[in-house]
């Protein structure tokens, strides 16, 4: 009882609104989030592609040790990592019980588990990357990449804009909760309940559609009268904006050792 | 002929307005549904798939593409970037359906108060996106997977999953989170919503150019787009395989991709060829037509 009270505890709306503005804005004197945008891509782009190509045990298990470091260091919040591992754990058990369903065996399991083991670690890469950059310099490592800048632009402003409209999500349904009824009996299986909540759950979108509608017209016109639009895709204007980004020692320091453990662990295979 | 209906043509602040607010929005419902677990029945799995209603509702009251192409992108940042769960480059599979889905359904409503139309075009759309997953998952098995016959159960086993998820998503999530609500919330917020991000009310004489908007570029580009997507959902499924043998290309991964290839070089130019003939014959019987630009 006191288990499932604390896990509520952690569920809680306001709870889980903390998260997202802790993933977006909190852990900036992380070792990795001082790292230039570019980087980050870089490893990104080994980190979330190769696990594919990879058909070795061994190589496998060592990157995934390696991407826990890497989102140990990042300092990821347990939010994210727990709908991680839910949604990993429903993906694979759903395939398993269906292929035993099928007259698979214990044979099947083994590669459900090498698919499992190739998914985590490419979810944990770009947890690790993705948590480490704050909005700003999400946006500008984009643009820096040649991402056109409204796209850019509208990336930073939503992981900016989500928490607050989680926010006012939040309040309109329990708007919507306190002005209404809830269903007397629970019903089978609590059915009464869900349909209720899911049905509160759609209807919060209408008055939300328009406020967020209202918001995204003040949002434009303020790109307006700074001259965003022209800006944009000026070289000028973006040569100045990201004058900041530069490699640092840190950079190859990171790339170089992140390029010497996969090849010991490739060296690492010779032996088994 | 037809009579000339005026375009429906956005500012360049109205499209960014429309990408912004679809963007957020459907950002935002990601997450919740990411958040909601899913409940399993046996095999079947009712969970809340999606809350398409939010992209389709946006794509029927202002443009289409903008509407679409923002929901994609929240999707991907908001529900697999943020959260952990970005698939790397199978998610452009992902991110074309969807686009693709919610711009058909969009540009199929000329009324939206006609809520015959808006219920057709918001099944369709649902029905689109599903069909077009299910049959890149149950291909890239039947394609891919050669040694199906190592992991015993596993080819039927995923036809089925495939074939019962398509079916439960449309019977259970198309209707309950796309139809329903999508049928509620346009009525509602016609003529309402437009306003707030100052522009006119789309009208039924206003017409979509899907010929100005669909250019052999983005076709060929789209069909290059998708193959790659398809080769790395292919290449991450073949990981079923309990032996990967390394002569995998010389079996038939070569003659498979250059198979592949041709027919999406055949598609495209077909394509490009019928939109030139569409383009001259238009241009002889209809005339220029009247462009104006409203808001």
């Amino acid at each position: 009882m006191e288990y499932t009270r604390k896990l509520t505890d952690k569920l809680s709306v306001e709870q889980a609104k903390i998260e997202l503005l802790n993933t977006a804005y909190g852990n900036d004197q992380t070792f990795l989030a001082k790292l230039d945008p570019r980087t980050l891509f870089i490893w990104y782009l080994f980190f979330g592609l190769a696990p594919w190509f990879i058909h070795n045990d061994t190589v496998l298990i060592g990157l995934f040790a390696f991407m826990v470091l890497t989102t140990i260091m990042a300092k990821v919040s347990p939010l994210i990592i727990f709908i991680l591992c839910l949604g990993l754990l429903g993906q694979g058990g759903y395939l398993l019980i269906a292929a035993l369903f099928f007259g698979g065996g214990i044979s099947t399991i083994m590669p459900l588990v090498m698919l499992t083991l190739k998914l985590s670690i490419i979810s944990l890469a770009s947890i690790t990357v993705f948590c480490s950059m704050d909005p700003e310099k999400l946006s500008d490592g984009l643009l820096k990449i040649g991402v056109p800048g409204q796209v850019a632009f509208s990336i930073s402003y939503g992981y900016r804009m989500l928490p607050s409209l989680l926010e006012e999500y939040h309040h309109i349904f329990l708007s919507f909760r306190l002005r209404g009824k809830a269903p007397e009996k629970h019903g089978f299986l609590y059915i009464r309940s869900i349909i209720y909540f899911i049905k509160i759950a759609m209807l919060s979108f209408y008055p939300l559609l328009l406020s967020t509608a209202k918001r995204s017209r003040t949002t434009v016109e303020a790109l307006e009268t700074k001259g965003s639009f022209y800006a944009f895709n000026n070289p000028k204007v973006k040569a100045i904006k990201l004058a900041h980004l530069i490699y640092g020692p840190r950079d190859y320091i990171f790339l170089a050792l992140s390029l010497t453990y996969v090849i010991s662990l490739f060296g690492l295979t010779r032996f088994y | 002929m037809n009579q000339i209906k005026e375009r429906y043509v956005l500012t360049r602040s109205q499209k960014m307005m429309v990408f912004i607010l679809s963007m957020s929005l459907y950002g935002l419902s990601n997450m919740i549904t990411e958040l909601v677990p899913s409940i399993y029945l046996g095999p079947i799995e009712f969970s809340i798939e999606y809350f398409a209603f939010i992209p389709l509702t946006l794509a029927m009251l202002f443009h289409p593409l903008y509407a679409a192409i923002g929901a994609s992108l929240g999707e991907v940042i908001f529900g697999e970037i943020m959260l952990g769960q970005f698939g790397g480059f199978g998610e452009l599979e992902k991110f074309i359906a969807f686009s693709l889905a919610i711009y058909i359904a969009g540009s199929m409503v000329r009324n939206p108060k006609n809520l015959r139309q808006v219920g057709f075009a918001a099944i369709t759309g649902v029905i689109i996106h599903q069909f077009i997953s299910m049959m890149v998952d149950i291909g890239k098995v039947w394609i891919g997977v050669e040694e199906l016959e190592a992991v015993p159960g596993l080819a039927e086993s995923i036809v089925v999953v495939e074939g019962f998820a398509f079916l439960n998503d449309i019977l259970f999530s198309g209707i309950l989170f796309a139809l329903l609500p999508t049928l509620y919330l346009v009525p509602r917020l016609y003529g309402k919503i437009e306003p707030l991000l100052g522009m006119k009310p789309r009208d039924n004489t206003m017409r979509f150019t899907t010929k100005e908007i669909v250019t052999p570029r983005l076709v060929i580009g789209g069909v290059i787009l998708a193959l790659l997507a398809f080769l790395f959902e292919f290449l991450s499924e073949t990981d079923f395989n309990v032996e990967w043998e390394a002569d995998f290309v010389e079996t038939f991964g070569a003659g498979f991709v250059w198979v592949s290839i041709s027919v999406a070089a055949i598609i495209a130019i077909l394509t490009v060829i019928l939109m030139i003939m569409n383009k001259n014959k238009s241009k002889h019987t209809n005339g220029p037509t009247d462009k104006r630009n409203i808001g």
